[in-house]
């Protein structure tokens, strides 16, 4: 889920003139996909399977060769990888990201019959392929030049800026887009129950999980049997924890009104958060006391010899140098929670995974797109902004 | 005043300090030496009661330090910690002002404080004042970790090998401003090292530990001229015993009255050890310098006759 990540952190020293093995693989990669796979589909209607296009028919001749050019480059670039050629890389994989919309468009106006209005254009495996590399492009080339997090995180919002504007003013045709547009206000409240649902799971495994750290801290008989009950739950798939959740607070909201009130039931969202959070309490909990362990003995002991305070050193040492790491749990935390709030629909707690599963039950694959696309997009702009976030407030703001 | 009579300090089944007694009378710098796992530190974080002892009594000014509340104790004893124990999150400055900020000083008075001490230990405000500790040296951490002690004035120092981590040319150039520093603030002073030489250099009063027992303690010449067991003896260098004891003796004491004075090479300032005398003549193959003063005057002369006839050296006139 964590792409940016999807390469080791550590930062590479500059190596001199070795061709980058990594990017020129990627570069091939890339060109095989877009030679041999399909590029575009394009269905009559919603239903029906759509054929598939390839790169010479969904682009022409000036189209293919262009982009055959830019993705050669790639691997060009890389094969003297100085300082400049990165920054090169760097320009044409951003570049090319943002060409991929104008690239639908050309598709449209080359594929689809002016007088078939109702043609979906569907986007083809070579597309997914060629975006998810350059992602993959952009981390390496993140690390070649010692770019901080931030920097692939504002590189991308301008991409997604550019493909959100394609799509609202050009990409009538684009299945995506009228997927979406027969179902905008559905859209929207499903975005908002999903960031609903996984700010207030978050915040309570934040607050119970600083809670449950400090305790277990304090008596270590209950660090172990937290541990365990929390690691066993982390086992229990999702679907089964949501369904085990059914039958007792289904009774509960029978037995006692005043918590069928509230909102509480056997289905909905009362049981969706409780699974949401017990699958949270453990990253969180896991990273809140390993942060605030981890803190070295010589300063806590400075600030004991000192003279400060037991609440003192808490709040003024240990907490402030855990708090990258435990922004790292919170990092974890909401991107898991994210992606499994999406499961929480299959109990009618609404959110993205509402089209997701419709889609999948109506065999319309750009409906799944539809609740899978925002939740891919929301765990990389928290993995991205939380992760900058803990790198900023490293110890001496290094 | 810091006075320990019997103390000792048990974990579980381990005797970490067993019946130590010293003194360090006020305005005195005493250090405790010995191997690793001796008790040294123990024996220093019993005092700021960051480990309460099992037994004995401590006695800080007059006053067992039980009755003290250790939070105020330990405000008014100066720390230092044997890895500087620096806040990496806190920048220098305020890393210094910790203790006056605790002790409530207004705002200005701590910054006035700070920018005194680091002007004292050679750190420009300007420069240093900003960094964060890992933009440090090893040399700069330790000073801030000593200034960070000194901050609120305490009369009682401890510290724990303060140069434990240094290059030897960083660690005399230390050593010798703390000498200097000493000089001028007369703290009571309770120092660990376990280098001897260290120890030799800046103590008035020396304290031999072995397995959290103390061996031997006096004055430096006085562990040098009678090491109790061959322990101390090997502590104290062996065979090196003689130019320790030399570097502890200054060529002022023992220079005689003027003989023919000698080229420029051969002269040696009058407060050198006698160890660089001795080093010197070896250099030079001679056997008389040419003792002269800060501006460069000659006023007497040194023989090696002479050093080695009164071999039974007092302690240097240059610190008592
Ligand atoms: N908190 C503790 N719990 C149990 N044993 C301890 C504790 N602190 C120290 N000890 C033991 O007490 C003994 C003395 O330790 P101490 O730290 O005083 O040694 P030291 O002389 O300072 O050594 P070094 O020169 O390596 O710093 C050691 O054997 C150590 O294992
Ligand atoms: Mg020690």
């Amino acid at each position: 889920m964590s792409l940016l990540d999807a390469l080791p952190t550590p930062r590479i020293r500059w190596e001199g003139q070795h061709p980058n093995v990594v990017l020129i693989s990627l570069s091939l990669v890339m060109l095989c996909a877009f030679w041999t796979v399909d590029v575009v589909s394009l269905a009559p209607n919603r239903i029906v399977m759509g054929t598939g296009y390839g790169a010479l028919e969904a682009f022409g001749w000036p189209g293919v060769v262009l982009i055959t050019l830019l993705l050669s480059s790639i691997g060009l670039f890389a094969c003297q990888p100085t300082l400049p050629h990165y920054r090169a890389l760097l320009t044409v994989v951003v570049g090319l990201m943002a060409l991929m919309p104008v690239g639908l468009i050309a598709s449209g106006l080359l594929l689809i019959d002016p007088e078939l209005p109702q043609a979906r254009l569907g986007i083809g495996t070579a597309y997914w392929v060629v975006l998810f590399v350059l992602m993959l492009c952009l981390v390496e080339i993140r690390l070649r030049l010692n770019l901080t997090r931030l920097w692939p995180t504002l590189l991308l919002t301008g991409v997604a800026l550019v493909w959100w504007l394609c799509a609202a003013l050009w990409l009538d045709n684009l299945a995506l887009v009228q997927e979406f547009r027969a179902r905008d206000r559905q859209f929207l409240t499903a975005v908002g129950q999903h960031i609903r649902l996984v700010s207030i799971a978050v915040g309570v495994s934040v607050v119970l999980g600083l809670l449950l750290a400090m305790l277990m801290r304090r008596y270590a008989r209950l660090q172990k049997g937290a541990f365990t009950l929390l690691n066993f739950l982390q086992t229990i798939p999702s679907l089964a924890l949501f369904g085990l959740l059914l039958a007792p607070l289904a009774w509960l909201a029978a037995k006692v009104p005043f918590l069928a009130q509230l909102g509480v039931s056997g289905i909905g969202t009362t049981p969706a958060l409780i699974a949401l959070i017990a699958y949270s309490l453990l990253p969180m909990v896991r990273n809140t006391y390993i942060a605030l362990e981890e803190v070295s003995p010589d300063t806590l002991e400075a600030a004991k010899g000192m003279g400060m305070r037991a609440g003192q050193r808490f709040w003024q040492v240990r907490l402030p140098l855990a708090l990258p790491v435990l922004l790292e749990g919170v990092r974890i935390t909401t991107v898991q929670a994210i992606g499994l709030t999406a499961v929480a629909a299959l109990i009618g707690a609404g959110g993205l995974g509402t089209f997701i599963f419709q889609g999948l039950g109506q065999a319309a694959m750009d409906m799944v797109l539809l609740g899978a696309l925002p939740i891919l997009i929301m765990a990389l702009v928290v993995d991205a902004g939380l992760g900058a976030l803990a790198e900023a407030l490293r110890p001496g703001g290094h | 005043m810091i006075e320990l009579s019997h103390v000792s300090k048990r974990f579980d089944t381990e005797i970490a300090v067993d019946d130590i007694s010293l003194r360090v009378p006020k305005g005195k710098f005493c250090a405790l030496v010995g191997t690793s796992g001796c008790g040294k530190s123990t024996t220093l974080r019993m005092i700021n009661r960051l480990i309460e002892h099992s037994g004995g009594e401590i006695i800080l000014d007059g006053q067992a330090i039980e009755a003290y509340d250790p939070v105020k104790l330990r405000r008014r004893i100066g720390y230092v910690i044997q890895h500087t124990g620096l806040f990496p999150h806190w920048r220098v400055a305020r890393n210094i002002g910790l203790v006056p900020r605790l002790l409530k000083w207004p705002a200005a008075e701590v910054q006035a404080r700070v920018e005194e001490l680091m002007g004292l230990l050679g750190l420009p405000v300007g420069e240093f004042g900003h960094k964060y500790p890992h933009q440090l040296s090893g040399g700069q951490a330790q000073r801030v970790g000593v200034a960070r002690a000194l901050a609120a004035d305490p009369d009682i120092l401890l510290m724990d090998e303060p140069f434990g981590a240094l290059d030897p040319i960083t660690r005399e150039k230390l050593q010798d401003e703390l000498a200097k520093l000493q000089a001028r603030m007369q703290k009571t002073v309770l120092f660990v090292t376990h280098d001897m030489d260290e120890a030799l250099k800046l103590a008035d009063h020396l304290v031999v530990m072995r397995d959290g027992r103390i061996v031997q303690q006096g004055t430096p010449l006085a562990l040098l001229q009678h090491p109790a067991d061959p322990f101390v003896e090997s502590l104290l260098g062996g065979l090196e015993r003689g130019l320790k004891q030399a570097a502890l003796t200054r060529v002022r004491d023992h220079m005689t009255s003027m003989g023919p004075t000698l080229p420029a090479q051969s002269r040696i300032p009058a407060d050198f050890s006698l160890r660089q005398a001795l080093s010197m003549m070896l250099r030079d193959h001679s056997d008389r310098l040419t003792v002269v003063d800060q501006h460069d005057v000659p006023i007497g002369e040194l023989t090696l006759r002479r050093i080695i006839k009164e071999a039974q050296f007092d302690r240097g006139s240059s610190r008592e």
